[in-house]
């Protein structure tokens, strides 16, 4: 269920049988097996029901005249291109690091039509890692399990708001820049303009201090 | 939307960004210091640190307390079906208040302790934690 984006706390869950193996009320061989296939499965779910349904969800944004104007088609061709490029890493990433995004990555995959063997590659090497940390951990600390999910929850976090300060502050850059650029180009285009209008003025006096009788005005 | 425009939104945004980083540094700190409390009096065998989620084989365990001295203590009909079942749920079962029944066990425990001083070394439970481990690995 976590696999779509239902919240259930599985690091918690396998962070306390990690505790209780520790005690010898579980095997941790079988434990990991257990959670490992688990949470593949669970993963394959999010993965399918994106497919199907997701994918149609996108393809009437994409046709959508209105949501056409809130995201241009060109960014949305742009943003499916650079999935297929890095989704592996949003993939492998999202299993044991960012575990908050694993069930909407999970969903977003499928309906990007992310290819299923790689899909299958990445989650499975990701969910190696995401559930052998919290038993191992919960192994180790055992009675204090629960300090340590509380650690690493704030910590993914932590990681997950400093990666979107870093791509805001590239963002941000990239558009001083754009807005520098525009500025130079408007200033430069008014040098232009005036140093054009600079003969203007000395044909414009020659015409107006001369009268139509061709005299000096006040001579 | 304009560059300009743009630019005010990702500042905005950037600012937002900002704070919920300061705010997530800070209750990982302040998790990271409530893991070394816990770890601290874990190793030094400390009672306040049982858990609703415990299950009175787990207290046995960790507290080095046989299990029948427990449910002695605690007026309850030997292990049965409650032995891994969480304290919450022994609370609920038996009708009595979770801090009541977490506040018997930790007296139990203490009494225990008294009555067999030399039964661990408490000083260094952390080590004998860490032997137990090395031994189940190996």
């Amino acid at each position: 269920m976590a696999a779509v984006g239902i919240p259930i706390p599985i690091t918690l869950l396998l962070l306390a049988a990690g505790a209780f193996a520790a005690l010898g009320d579980f095997n941790v061989a079988l434990l990991f097996l257990i959670s490992f296939s688990a949470l593949v499965c669970g993963d394959n779910a999010g993965y399918w029901i994106g497919r199907i349904w997701g994918s149609k969800v996108l393809n009437w944004v994409e046709r959508s005249k209105r949501w056409n104007q809130l995201i241009p088609p060109k960014r949305m061709v742009r943003s499916r291109q650079y999935f297929q490029r890095r989704g592996g890493w949003a993939i492998f990433l999202s299993r044991f690091l960012f575990s908050a995004l694993g069930g909407v990555i999970n969903l977003l995959s499928g309906s990007e039509l992310y290819p299923y063997p790689y899909f299958l590659l990445f989650d499975t090497s990701g969910e190696v890692l995401g559930a052998i940390i919290p038993l191992m951990l919960g192994y180790i600390f055992g009675a204090s399990w629960e300090a340590v999910g509380d650690v690493l929850g704030y910590s993914s976090f932590l990681l997950l708001s400093l990666v979107v300060v870093i791509l805001l502050v590239m963002r941000l850059i990239k558009n001083a820049r754009i807005l520098k650029q525009v500025n130079a180009a408007n200033i430069s285009q008014a040098d232009v303009t005036e140093s054009n209008l600079e003969g203007v003025p000395i044909i414009a006096t020659t015409e107006i201090s001369t009268n139509p009788s061709g005299n000096l005005p006040l001579l | 939307m304009s560059t300009r425009s743009r630019l005010f939104v990702t500042g905005i945004l950037l600012c937002l960004a900002l704070g919920a980083t300061i705010f997530c540094a800070m209750q990982t700190v302040q998790a990271i210091q409530r893991f070394q409390q816990v770890r601290t009096l874990a190793s030094e065998g400390d009672v306040s640190i049982i858990q609703p989620w415990m299950t009175i084989h787990y207290v046995s365990r960790i507290y080095y307390v046989p299990e029948s001295y427990l449910y002695e203590q605690l007026n309850i009909a030997g292990p049965g079906s409650i032995s891994r079942v969480p304290l919450r749920t022994i609370a609920v079962r038996y009708h009595r208040s979770l801090d009541g029944l977490i506040k018997d066990i930790q007296t139990a425990i203490k009494t225990y302790r008294k009555q067999h001083p030399h039964h661990h070394s408490f000083t260094n439970l952390h080590a004998n934690e860490l032997l137990a481990l090395e031994r189940r690995m190996t």
